[in-house]
C-alpha cells in the first residue's frame, strides 16, 4: 500500500496492492450484508457484531432504544451499506495490478465509516472488549483476522492523516 | 403591543432552556483511533482542534465524555449521526 495523500487536485489517493484489495473487498462485502441484515429485520442482540454498529441509544432505557432503532435503524443500515458498497467500487480497476484510489470528500467520508465498521465487525468478532485486548487468537484464520484488524487501523489512520493536512 | 412581544421572546427562552437538559455522550471503546475520534468531533461537532483532542483525551481516558447538550431531539440526532460513524454513543438527562 502506497499511504494516502492529498493531490494537488485536492483528491485523497491512495494505491493498493491486489491481495489487499482482495481483502477489503471481501470484507467490505460481508459489511454490507451484515447492514442488509439489520435491515431485513435480523435480532441485534444475536449477534455482538450488529449491537456494536447499531448500539443502545439509551443504555439504561430498553424502550426508548427500541424506539430509537425503529426511527433509525433502516436508515442506518442503509447508508452503512451504501459506505461499503462506495469502498468497493473504488477499488474496482481493469487488470490484476495495484489499484489507485482517488476519493472527493464523499468518497474519503464513506471510506473512513466503512473501514471504522469492518473493524467494529472484526473486534466484535474477534473479542476485542476493551483497551488493549489481543482479541481470541487461536488458530490460524484469528490470527490473520487481527492482522488485518491492525493493518486496516494503518489504513484508517493514514487517511484520517490525509484528511487533517 | 411592544410589551406582549417581550413577554412572548422571555417565555420562548424559558421553553428553550427548559427543553434542553438532554446530553450526548461518546464512550471509549478499543477499536477507534484516537485520531479518527478526534477528526469526527472537529467534522462532525466543529470543534477546534484542541476541544476536540480535549474530549477525544476525556473519552480515551475517563471512559466517556459529554460531547454536546441540548434538547433530546438534537441529542437523538448527534447519537445517530455518531452511530454513522461508528462511535459508541449514547443519550441521556443532563441531570440523569
Amino acid at each position: 500500500m502506497r499511504d494516502f495523500r492529498r493531490e494537488s487536485d485536492g483528491r485523497i489517493c491512495a494505491v493498493f496492492e491486489p491481495e489487499e484489495v482482495e481483502i477489503v473487498v471481501q470484507l467490505a462485502s460481508e459489511g454490507a450484508a451484515l447492514a442488509q441484515h439489520a435491515r431485513d429485520g435480523a435480532d441485534l442482540r444475536s449477534d455482538p457484531a450488529l449491537i456494536r454498529l447499531l448500539p443502545d441509544a439509551y443504555p439504561d432505557d430498553a424502550v426508548a432504544s427500541a424506539e430509537f432503532r425503529r426511527f433509525t435503524t433502516d436508515g442506518l443500515a442503509e447508508r452503512k451499506a451504501v459506505n461499503a458498497r462506495v469502498v468497493i467500487e473504488s477499488l474496482a480497476a481493469p487488470g490484476h495490478g495495484p489499484v489507485e484510489v482517488r476519493l472527493d470528500d464523499a468518497g474519503s467520508t464513506a471510506w473512513l465509516r466503512a473501514i471504522t465498521d469492518i473493524r467494529l465487525v472484526i473486534g466484535a468478532r474477534l473479542g476485542i472488549v476493551q483497551d488493549g485486548d489481543d482479541g481470541d487468537i487461536h488458530d490460524e484464520q484469528s490470527a490473520l483476522l487481527r492482522a488485518v484488524y491492525d493493518w486496516l487501523a494503518y489504513v484508517q489512520d493514514s487517511l484520517v492523516g490525509a484528511l487533517r493536512r | 403591543m411592544t410589551d406582549a412581544e417581550t413577554l412572548g421572546d422571555v417565555r420562548l427562552d424559558e421553553d428553550l432552556s427548559l427543553g434542553s437538559p438532554w446530553v450526548t455522550i461518546v464512550w471509549n471503546d478499543p477499536v477507534n483511533l484516537m485520531s479518527y475520534v478526534t477528526y469526527v468531533f472537529e467534522t462532525y461537532f466543529g470543534y477546534p482542534t484542541s476541544e476536540a483532542e480535549r474530549l477525544m483525551m476525556l473519552v480515551h481516558g475517563e471512559g466517556r465524555a459529554v460531547v454536546a447538550t441540548g434538547t433530546r431531539e438534537e441529542m437523538e440526532r448527534h447519537v445517530e449521526a455518531m452511530h454513522e460513524y461508528g462511535l459508541w454513543a449514547t443519550l441521556t438527562k443532563a441531570d440523569a
